[in-house]
């Protein structure tokens, strides 16, 4: 099952295009990273997914084929939105009684055993707590709701180490509580621009850039289908013929270039280095280089960048 | 550590049941309280202050009234006189302001509940939830449309108390400037400001401004209603030469002019103090006005326009916030 | 680098005995062990798990039958993916080290056979005379160590997924410096 479907998907805002024929599938049993600089439509796409905001060309489904926004979705789907929104004037156990009077399932049980686990107490405003808390507070809100699908915009932004820490720690461990890969499992879907921590936390990824889609795919995959080749400058034109290239960096005699393989068994050219590549300095090549692509689906030509076809 | 309540394929209710209206009923509440209180307190100061100068008007009108010989010699007049001086320009002054309340308190409770959301920018929180939009949205403006007009309309009522010896010695209800704080048009026009204040909350989406927009909203309507389209819900009567003007008990009157014997209407100075000397024959004197037996049959008529507009309006903004891309 | 004795050194407390700090909390898990993340080390994270999961048998923090740490608890305490626990989990699986008991965790099966001190004192004299052919070639130690790594990794890499490294010392794999 797909947990998000996109078909041509675009968003126009007066007149400018936030997303621009954005097509792209997620599964489910996932935690996915939604990556892209400043502006680039992430926001945009995680409004159109919870049904915040309506397309304005295209089709955006959810949880296998439910429209976005639609009843089921939004009983299955939670969102916590960037900053954190919350009723700042309301105690907390106001909230709490507030999300559970809002929605079908609520499991105030958890909720109240994961406040009390952080330290918040239940009397006090929500506008008086801690950026950190008030952070726990709106995810736990989400994760009480059992939803199939957890949606976070930018969740990290404003938070200190610590509480990045704790935050990340908690929704990774709601989603192996609920058993990944199932289908009645938790995906997570996030937004970042932030890469640091992104390696570690996330197993598939989408890259956004200028609201279109760049790269998709299984982070596993992905790391493992490119290397960066080291070798002479002159013969990094061959190199290109050869393979497709998707970044490259060059010195007088030295060049780097980010290739992408057919797997890791492909033969190193003779005269190269290869070595592996971070998930870092993947996204960050990418970005630096907006006409280069990753997607399963037919060819795109451009660039004389073959698009391999995933699986 | 943390297990879950319930586990399996009886967790997840594969029928979509809506939430209950109850429950939205606690969340609309729950974020009107605050609101409420003040309105209770704006309106509590305004009906206390009410209470107290109708008591002592009627103290006063009641003691006029008693005097005797009923027929009226100058010695009763002069009490009459009296009750009127003291008392009919604070009755005045006050009715005047009271004018205002309808806008106050409507736009105070509708205004901020779409506007403060959208400001805040909780309507992200808000509006994904399972409960969805528009049940959200019935519920948070009904429950205090519904409370500001019962409201209105009980302090119309004890408007109507206070006011009841000045009504009866010199104005009639029916005036422009007191015809919408009787009756059920008070009621009526506090559901029209709370529907206007809706409508530009949802608009405007800051909770300010849209107060701002909406009190200027509800005030033009008002003046358009009371300079003009009052006086056409029926075809008014014209008077002909009654002797007093307009005939029965408080009647609201339109106008009047007087025309002299070449038929032309009489506008100078000199010919005005004439006529109202009776020094003059050949004058006659036209009064356009509504009978006071209209008067129930006109606050119906104002009070549905205004409910339907009231209705119209927050059809509107219900359609607003389902439309609104966030 | 390795350290060669192959001890299994008793004095070295395992997880759960953590009386030294004061005011440790007590471990969470069932487990002997728990895992540390190194971040900037540039080793998948899943297999910095495998590692310290065959380090501590050979140190025998673990023994037969005791549990690895609960894939719920490990990504609570390190903020990770549970796909990359759950990956690593598997391939310990495959190298036949542990065995995943549905419903209940993933237990210890076997143990790293120990190389024996024999054929390690042969091994350790053959590497001593190749750094003295390399140190007279004119390496000096990093160029060694840089050799011996990408060495390390193409022999690795041929073999690939060969069953022959199952269960013994020739597990030991890439990028533990």
């Amino acid at each position: 099952m797909n947990v998000i479907e996109t078909k041509g998907l675009s968003k126009r805002y007066r007149s400018t295009w936030a997303l621009r024929d954005f097509t792209m599938a997620i599964p489910a049993g996932h935690v996915a990273a939604l990556v892209g600089p400043n502006g680039a439509g992430k926001t945009t796409l995680l409004n159109l997914v919870v049904g915040l905001a309506a397309p304005s060309v295209g089709t955006v489904t959810v949880l296998g084929g439910e429209p976005a926004g639609s009843p089921a979705a939004l009983d299955d789907i939670a969102f916590v939105a960037q900053d954190a929104p919350l009723y700042k004037n309301l105690p907390v156990a106001d909230m709490l009684r507030l999300t559970s009077y809002l929605n079908r399932r609520f499991d105030d049980g958890y909720a109240r055993e994961r406040l009390s686990e952080l330290g918040i107490p239940l009397k006090r405003k929500a506008g008086k707590l801690s950026g950190g808390q008030q952070a726990q507070l709106a995810l736990t809100l989400a994760l009480a709701r059992r939803p199939r699908l957890l949606v976070l915009d930018e969740p990290l932004a404003n938070l200190d180490p610590l509480a990045r820490h704790d935050f990340m720690a908690t929704v990774l461990a709601a989603a192996a509580e609920t058993g990944e890969g199932e289908v009645g499992g938790m995906s997570v879907v996030l937004s970042s621009h932030v890469l640091a921590e992104l390696e570690r936390v996330a197993d598939y990824l989408i890259l956004v850039s200028g609201g279109q889609v760049q790269v998709v795919g299984e982070v596993d995959g992905l790391l493992a289908r490119h290397r960066v080749l080291t070798g002479p400058a002159g013969a990094a034109d061959r190199i290109a013929r050869r393979l497709p290239v998707v970044y490259v960096r060059r010195a007088g005699a030295q060049a780097h270039l980010l290739v992408r393989t057919s797997g890791p068994d492909e033969p190193v050219p003779p005269g190269w280095e290869a070595h592996p590549v971070s998930l870092e300095e993947l996204v960050l090549s990418y970005l630096r280089e907006p006409g280069a692509a990753a997607l399963p689906g037919p060819a795109r030509t451009q660039k004389a960048e073959p698009m391999e076809v995933t699986r | 550590m943390t297990t879950r309540s319930t586990a399996g394929p009886s967790y997840r209710d594969t029928r979509i049941r809506p939430v209950p209206w109850r429950r939205l009923a606690w969340v609309s509440w729950r974020q009107y309280r605050l609101s409420a209180a003040g309105l209770v307190a704006f309106l509590g100061v305004l009906a206390l202050y009410l209470l107290i100068m109708g008591l002592r008007v009627r103290g006063a009108y009641d003691a006029a009234a008693a005097c005797s010989p009923a027929a009226g010699g100058p010695h009763c007049q002069d009490a009459f006189n009296l009750f009127d001086t003291r008392y009919a320009a604070t009755a005045e002054v006050s009715a005047f302001v009271l004018n205002a309340v309808p806008m106050l308190a409507g736009v105070f409770a509708g205004a901020p509940v779409l506007a403060r959301e959208l400001e805040a920018g909780t309507f992200r929180f808000a509006w994904t939830q399972g409960a969805g939009r528009t049940r959200w949205a019935l519920a948070r403006l009904a429950l205090p449309a519904v409370t500001v007009t019962a409201a209105a309309a009980a302090f119309s009522q004890l408007f109507g108390w206070f006011y009841y010896p000045l009504f009866a010695t010199r104005d009639s209800a029916f005036a422009p400037q007191y015809f919408q704080l009787t009756g059920i048009a008070f009621a009526a026009w506090t559901l029209a400001a709370f529907a206007i204040g809706a409508l530009a909350g949802v608009l405007i989406r800051r909770v300010v401004p849209a107060m701002a927009a909406a009190m200027a909203a509800w005030a033009g309507l008002l003046l358009a209603a009371v300079l003009y389209l009052r006086r056409h819900y029926e075809t008014p009567l014209i008077a002909h030469n009654s002797g007093r003007g307009a005939p029965g008990i408080a009647p609201w009157v339109i106008s009047q002019w007087w025309t002299g014997p070449n038929g032309k209407t009489v506008t100078s100075e000199n010919e005005m103090i004439a006529i109202l000397n009776h020094l003059r024959r050949g004058y006659a004197e036209w009064t356009v006005y509504q009978p006071a037996a209209r008067y129930w049959h006109f606050q119906l008529i104002e009070a549905g326009w205004l409910l339907a507009l009231a209705l119209l309006l927050i059809a509107a903004t219900i359609w607003l916030v389902r439309r609104r891309a966030g | 680098m390795y350290s060669c004795s192959m001890d299994i050194d008793k004095e070295v407390r395992p997880a759960d005995g953590r009386g030294g700090a004061e005011g440790a909390p007590p471990a969470r898990s069932e487990s002997p062990i728990e895992f540390r993340l190194d971040a900037g080390s540039g080793v998948p994270t899943y297999l910095q798990v495998v590692h310290q999961v065959e380090h501590a048998l050979r140190l025998g923090y673990l023994k037969p039958g005791d549990q690895l740490p609960k894939v719920r608890d490990v990504v609570s305490s390190l903020a990770i993916n549970p796909n990359t626990v759950l990956k690593a989990y598997k391939e310990l699986e495959t190298k036949g080290l542990a065995l995943g008991r549905p419903g209940q965790g993933t237990f210890v099966q076997a143990t790293l056979s120990q190389v024996t001190l024999p054929e390690l004192a042969t091994l350790r004299r053959s590497l001593l005379a190749w750094l003295g052919t390399a140190d007279a070639a004119g390496l000096d130690e990093d160029g060694i160590v840089a050799l011996f790594t990408s060495a390390l990794r193409d022999f690795f890499e041929r073999r690939g997924g060969q069953p022959g490294g199952r269960g013994t010392a020739g597990s030991q794999s890439e990028g533990v410096a």
